[in-house]
């Protein structure tokens, strides 16, 4: 496999982390004093360093020394929603949504604060955040399949027919652009509204819309090159060494386009999913080389049928309701599993997932949480997981999270997926028993409602605290000082 | 009234029959009769009464989502009186 170890003539790849870390903000429900910042590891140990506040004569201000939000003439633009249950929130009520399902995805800057693997956090400013390159056009960041142990560091924007190269999440200057229309086999729809790309394969799948609305008319790219977009000075040299372009049109009916995710497998299947209102779908394609150029139907090529989400949905956001509710898609620390998600409860709490397998996007399940209050954001975690999406107060009580994973080694979509989870005790996540602690589930029509996993954590305050799940920039260099171990 | 699969904890789970019966079989869903109209977040499956609870019953979805507001709001004055307290002791 050539990836960008091969290219480094066997060195270690500089992009790859050791196993997830993540950050949690504890306080009292004010807001205003206790602070408590930690970063852990995916084993729950303690890896960031100490840090000291100093406050003035009223706890109302925050503690400067961190560079958060107190910095703001009104002194508390995020500071008293850190306890925020996410049910009054309008999409301009830009304060409330720090610990929304929205707030981080596979890349590794998070929407609404920046922290760093040695437990520096500071809140964005809101001021701007209607200009801010997340909150208007994240939507059009390509969607990764990498090699394990990476995330994103180069960042592709597709819109129209153009992709940019963006240096994160901020509104500054295109590093490159590149208008690809003279590759394209058919140009009747000229929106680009999802973009896939898996390093392995160096393959890019595109959707292109009618619009960025409501279009269902799709016209489908499926561009193979000999050159690793990863590895590319500039995007042109992806182009360049094109091996294979072809296309399919279809006809994919949303009330959003923005919301569409492309998960382009490591066996050329390919899962097309979108969140949009209550609805939320997802089916695998074949995106194989069939010969170039030829068109065959949407049809021709797709896995069974469109398999709406199976789990329980109620009145949720999506694109349409404003840009920063875009559909998501995050992978597991091995990059064998993906998700795309959404929320489950109007601005943030719960989640509405399908999970696939990146070796075989045709292997899929729904993910479901429905908690309509006190969300927090889902996190990679371990070698083939995730955690989050709870922030209960943990006032004489510890810390819980959502905690899931998966089989690495299971990628066969005519067989149930395995899924393991936690739960509130030792004794049943290691049971006195020969059973397996998670579920089951048929492939395609199956759904899975994940159960809260209590760790040894505290909150991060004695008394009354809603604790923020918190994603990191950066989780040490792999195999490195700089890395938590993990174990292997 | 329709059907509704719960989770073994109460929690909604899935609308869909094939996917409800699917789960049933294996042992992770308890099959339930809900009124019309109503929400998913708003419902749950009392496993110790084995009833189905609506939350804010008798009101629509604009009604149930002023009752939550409410609801949130008074525990924030019961959290912040706790607050103050756990500091004075």
């Amino acid at each position: 496999m050539a990836n960008l170890s091969s290219y480094l003539g066997g060195q270690s790849d500089p992009r790859k982390e050791g196993l997830p870390l993540f950050g949690l903000w504890g306080q009292e429900s004010g807001g205003n004093h206790n602070t408590n910042f930690r970063i852990f590891d995916s084993g729950f140990k303690n890896v960031g360093s100490p840090w000291g506040g100093a406050t003035g004569t009223t706890s109302n201000y925050r503690y400067g020394i961190m560079g958060d939000a107190s910095h703001a003439y009104s002194m508390s633009d995020h500071g008293t929603d850190f306890n925020s249950n996410h049910t009054t929130e309008s999409y301009t009520s830009y304060t409330n949504y720090c610990k929304s399902v929205y707030q981080i995805d596979q890349y590794p800057h998070a929407f609404y604060y920046t922290a760093s693997r040695n437990g520096h956090c500071s809140w964005q400013s809101y001021h701007q955040i209607t200009s801010s390159f997340e909150y208007t056009v994240g939507w059009t960041k390509l969607n990764m399949v990498l090699p394990e142990g990476n995330r994103p560091r180069r960042m592709f924007c597709n819109r129209r027919n153009s992709m940019r190269e963006k240096s994160g999440n901020n509104s500054c200057a295109s590093i490159d652009h590149y208008d690809y229309t003279s590759h394209l086999l058919e140009t009747t729809n000229d929106y680009a509204t999802g973009t896939g790309y898996n390093e392995k394969t160096k393959t890019l799948v595109m959707i292109h819309s009618g619009g960025e609305g409501d279009s269902a008319a799709k016209t489908i790219h499926i561009f193979k090159s000999g050159k690793n977009l990863m590895t590319c000075k500039k995007i042109k040299e992806f182009f360049d060494e094109l091996t294979s372009v072809e296309y399919f049109t279809d006809s994919w009916a949303l009330p959003n386009n923005k919301n569409w995710c492309v998960v382009v497998g490591n066996n050329d299947w390919v899962g097309f999913g979108a969140k949009t209102g209550n609805t939320k779908k997802y089916c695998a394609f074949d995106c194989s080389v069939k010969g170039v150029g030829q068109n065959l139907t949407g049809a021709s090529r797709r896995y069974l049928d469109w398999q709406d989400f199976a789990g329980s949905v109620t009145t949720s956001y999506s694109a349409e309701n404003g840009n920063q509710y875009y559909t998501r898609f995050n992978t597991t620390w091995d990059g064998k599993w993906g998700m795309i998600f959404s929320s489950y409860y109007y601005y943030g709490p719960g989640i509405n997932a399908f999970a696939m397998s990146l070796e075989n996007p045709r292997k899929f399940i729904s993910i479901n949480q429905t908690k309509s209050a006190y969300p927090n954001p889902y996190v990679a975690w371990g070698r083939t997981g995730f955690h989050g999406g709870d922030s209960d107060n943990t006032d004489s009580t510890s810390w819980q999270t959502y905690s899931f994973s998966f089989d690495p080694t299971d990628s066969d979509h005519t067989v149930d997926t395995t899924v393991y989870m936690g739960s509130s005790s030792g004794e049943a996540t290691v049971p006195d028993s020969n059973s397996h602690v998670g579920g089951s589930y048929t492939n395609k029509t199956g759904s899975c409602s994940l159960t809260e996993s209590y760790t040894q954590l505290t909150g991060g305050f004695n008394s009354t605290c809603y604790p923020v799940l918190i994603g990191l920039n950066w989780w040490g260099a792999y195999g490195t000082a700089d890395q938590s171990y993990g174990g292997q | 009234m329709a059907i509704y699969y719960f989770t073994n904890a109460g929690e909604p789970c899935t609308p869909f029959e094939e996917t409800g019966e699917d789960l049933m079989k294996k042992g992770l869903a308890i099959k339930a009769t809900v009124p019309d109209g109503i929400e998913a977040w708003r419902l749950s499956y009392d496993t110790a009464a084995k009833a189905v609870v609506v939350y804010a019953d008798g009101q629509d979805e604009a009604g149930a989502l002023t009752q939550q507001q409410t609801d949130v709001a008074a525990q924030k004055v019961t959290d912040d009186a706790k607050d103050i307290a756990d500091r004075e002791a």
